[in-house]
């Protein structure tokens, strides 16, 4: 006897068995990656050092961060530099005048570039001589070949383009930029020479320390896992470090061993919550490149200063 | 074995190391390990989790065949007085893996790791051939395989309950680092009748709410009931026949006497430290002031004098001061003096008005009651009135009283309408409130001292 199946049925069977097929498949979980996170060398000069004009302190690395060699952007000059004055025509002083007069000289090396104009111009006429044979219908299908008619007019635009900011327009939202008479230099960033040096932390930071990048990751690894005692609001502020060993897979190579006894109840079951803690929390997820530094360390667990 | 001898290699290989690389620097023969590993890079770790602590407790395991069900109720009263606290996070038994315990043997970790246990109590009832009970109990420490505590106690039968609180004080001592509570009494008013016809009794019952025990017959009202620091005795306040007076109360034997022989009324009782002195309000006119007796000597001395009512007096637990509310300044304000009298400072500034102040036997806060914007709130304040801290507000809470470690107080609340007041504990965060069952209504609280 055959058993009468609804080909919907079947239908839906298939669609579901492949939807959650493909969900299970590519809905996997993974583990939260703990990024590391970049630090910034930071060199510290007491105050007193500074006061007392001491200069015995580490040289800093003049060299600035570059990380391309760039074309450096032309600044967006919003209203312009003054170079001059307006001259106050007043009835006693006509003396400055001449002055004025000099300034339109000064712009006048502009118009220079407008005589390039006529220099490239003169090509055409050089390669009219070549062809002997049709002058018309030669100069004709160049006309209509060669883009050097469009040429000129990006050229010739140029030229007023360095114009425009010698105009100057009175904008009311850039007042401060009228008072400012520096030059604008501030976004003459890219240098000439790489420099990556200002990271200390990363890998490519060529530095010595790195333990703020692995000492953070290990550290928001741990507090995971750490369940403080409850001392009240104003409990004591107990300090307990561990010398702790750890294997390339993440795992502890022996029992982290605290360094000195809890002197108060409170203080020992604040240590015994972050043995807990490291105990419970491994293995963990290190950048395997800097493991010489953090197979021996010392995790210090302590309150946070108020 | 092999691993500790791989260990042991490890270990060998790595004073060798040291050992060369000590030569070739031609350091000095002896380094202690101390300073080559303050060379190591440390890292502060600051943020952890105030989160309750995951703690197994299966039950306890019967010595005898007939001691089963008081291993059951132990477990019961160590879990629920635990998980009262706010601190812990009891597993439920039904999680569990192992059910068959080996008291006497270390416990097979893996199996409470599993369910996330992070602490582990294990522990055995047995009645003894002379009728006495014994208690055997471990704390386990689950991610380290220790054992962090483990004790054992001989009682009378029906004394387990306080057994199973002095084990719990033991391991929130060994897990907290804070001084237990758990095996301690609260005496309170029981209210009983319509709102129009209350009947009041003095009562007095385990801090988890069991055990509880009239002490008076409730022909009279009574108020304010104070602990002795001794814990035998109970200082109180009762309408008798003429005006309140302050009572002593012996609990062991049921005495009672008036403290004092005063003209007016006499209210607001409680002990001094030593529990040599009561501190009491006594009215004069429309006045009130304080005054303390001596019990021994009877001798009473004037505290305060002024045209104003202060009421309420507290010692710190070094007897060197006290508070007091006083309306002096206009409304009712906290002021603390020294305790042989002199000038009082004001030290609560904050909107509305304070009253029943108690100082922590701790020593560092001031419990309260402060009233204003229609809502009575329980809150702490250090002894110097700053950092403030409201614990719960609403239509009525009063009557703070803070558990012998000064972790917990304890208040009473009434939920307006027909319905009459019950009892509160909050730890000093505020973040950790619970009803105290009672058999009915009850105000007045006053939390006794640990009782070993």
């Amino acid at each position: 006897m055959k058993v009468k199946v609804d080909k919907t049925v079947l239908a839906s069977v298939a669609l579901h068995v492949v939807v959650l097929g493909f969900v299970m498949l590519s809905f996997s979980t993974r583990a939260l990656e703990v990024r590391p996170e970049e630090s910034v060398g930071v060199d510290i000069s007491l105050e007193s050092q500074v006061a007392a004009g001491m200069k015995t302190g580490k040289k800093e690395e003049k060299a600035p961060l570059v990380e391309k060699v760039a074309e450096a952007k032309p600044v967006d000059d919003a209203v312009g530099k003054i170079s001059e004055k307006q001259p106050v025509v007043t009835d006693t002083a006509p003396a400055p005048q001449p002055k004025a007069e000099e300034k339109p000289v000064e712009k006048k090396p502009d118009p220079p570039k407008v005589v390039e104009k006529p220099k490239e111009e003169p090509k055409p006429e050089e390669k009219k001589p070549e062809p002997a044979v049709d002058p018309i219908a030669e100069t004709i299908k160049k006309e209509q070949k060669k883009p050097t008619p469009p040429k000129p007019p990006v050229q010739a635009a140029k030229p007023p383009e360095q114009q425009k900011p010698k105009e100057r327009v009175f904008d009311q939202s850039k007042i401060a930029a009228l008072i400012d008479k520096r030059d604008p230099a501030r976004q003459a960033v890219t240098g000439e020479t790489l420099n990556s040096n200002a990271s200390l932390g990363l890998s490519k930071g060529r530095a010595a320390d790195n333990s703020a990048t692995w000492g953070s990751m290990f550290r928001r690894q741990v507090e995971n896992c750490w369940k403080k005692p409850y001392g009240g609001i104003e409990q004591e502020r107990p300090e307990v470090a561990f010398n702790i060993r750890l294997k390339k897979d993440g795992t502890l190579e022996a029992m982290p061993v605290p360094d000195g006894t809890p002197s108060t109840p409170y203080a020992r079951a604040y240590s015994d919550s972050a043995l807990r803690a490291i105990i419970q929390c491994q293995p963990y997820n290190l950048p395997a490149q800097f493991f010489d530094e953090w197979k021996a360390f010392v995790p210090v667990f302590q309150e946070r200063p108020i | 074995m092999t691993d500790q001898d791989k260990l042991h290699q490890k270990l060998l290989l790595n004073r060798r190391h040291i050992i060369s690389g000590m030569a070739a620097l031609g350091a000095a023969a002896t380094i202690a390990p101390r300073s080559a590993l303050a060379q190591s890079k440390r890292v502060p770790i600051t943020e952890g989790d105030f989160a309750p602590l995951p703690i197994a407790i299966p039950n306890f395991v019967a010595g005898t065949p007939s001691d089963g069900e008081v291993g059951v109720g132990v477990t019961q009263v160590i879990t629920n007085n635990l998980k009262r606290s706010g601190l812990f996070a009891p597993i439920d038994q039904a999680a569990f893996i192992e059910r068959n315990i080996n008291v006497d043997m270390a416990p097979n970790f893996q199996n409470w790791k599993t369910i996330n246990a992070q602490a582990l109590v294990t522990g055995r009832m047995t009645r003894q051939g002379d009728g006495r009970l014994k208690a055997e109990f471990r704390l386990w420490d689950v991610n380290t395989a220790q054992q962090l505590a483990g004790q054992q106690y001989f009682t009378s039968p029906e004394s387990w309950r306080r057994i199973a609180h002095i084990i719990s004080d033991q391991i929130y001592e060994r897990l907290t680092g804070e001084k237990g509570y758990f095996d301690s009494r609260v005496v309170f008013v029981d209210e009983t009748g319509s709102k129009e016809r209350r009947v009041k009794r003095l009562a007095l019952m385990d801090q988890d709410g069991a055990n509880v025990r009239y002490l008076t017959r409730g022909s009279d009202l009574v108020l304010t009931p104070r602990f002795s620091p001794s814990s035998q005795e109970i200082t109180y306040m009762e309408f008798g026949q003429g005006d309140p007076r302050v009572y002593l109360f012996n609990i062991e034997t049921g005495q009672r006497e008036i403290v004092g022989n005063f003209p007016g009324m006499s209210f607001a009782p409680r002990f001094s430290p030593d529990g040599q002195r009561v501190i009491m309000s006594l009215q004069q006119g429309g006045n009130a002031n304080l005054f303390v007796m001596d019990l021994r000597s009877k001798t009473t001395t004037r505290l305060t004098d002024t045209p104003a009512i202060d009421t309420s007096p507290s010692y710190a637990p070094d007897g060197s001061r006290l508070c007091f509310e006083s309306d002096r300044g206009g409304k009712p304000q906290i002021y603390v003096m020294p305790a042989s009298g002199g000038a009082a400072q004001r030290i609560s500034f904050g909107e509305g008005s304070y009253s029943t102040p108690v100082w922590s036997p701790r020593g560092d806060y001031i419990a309260f009651t402060k009233q204003g914007g229609g809502q009575f709130a329980i809150g702490i304040m250090k002894t110097d009135g700053s950092g403030e801290r409201i614990l719960t507000s609403g239509y009525h809470n009063e009557g703070p009283t803070f558990a012998p470690n000064g972790r917990v107080v304890m208040f009473f609340r009434e939920p307006g309408g027909t319905g009459g007041p019950s009892l509160y504990t909050v730890d000093v965060s505020g973040r950790n409130e619970q009803r105290v069952p009672t058999p009915g209504f009850a105000s007045d609280p006053a939390w006794s001292p640990l009782l070993s």
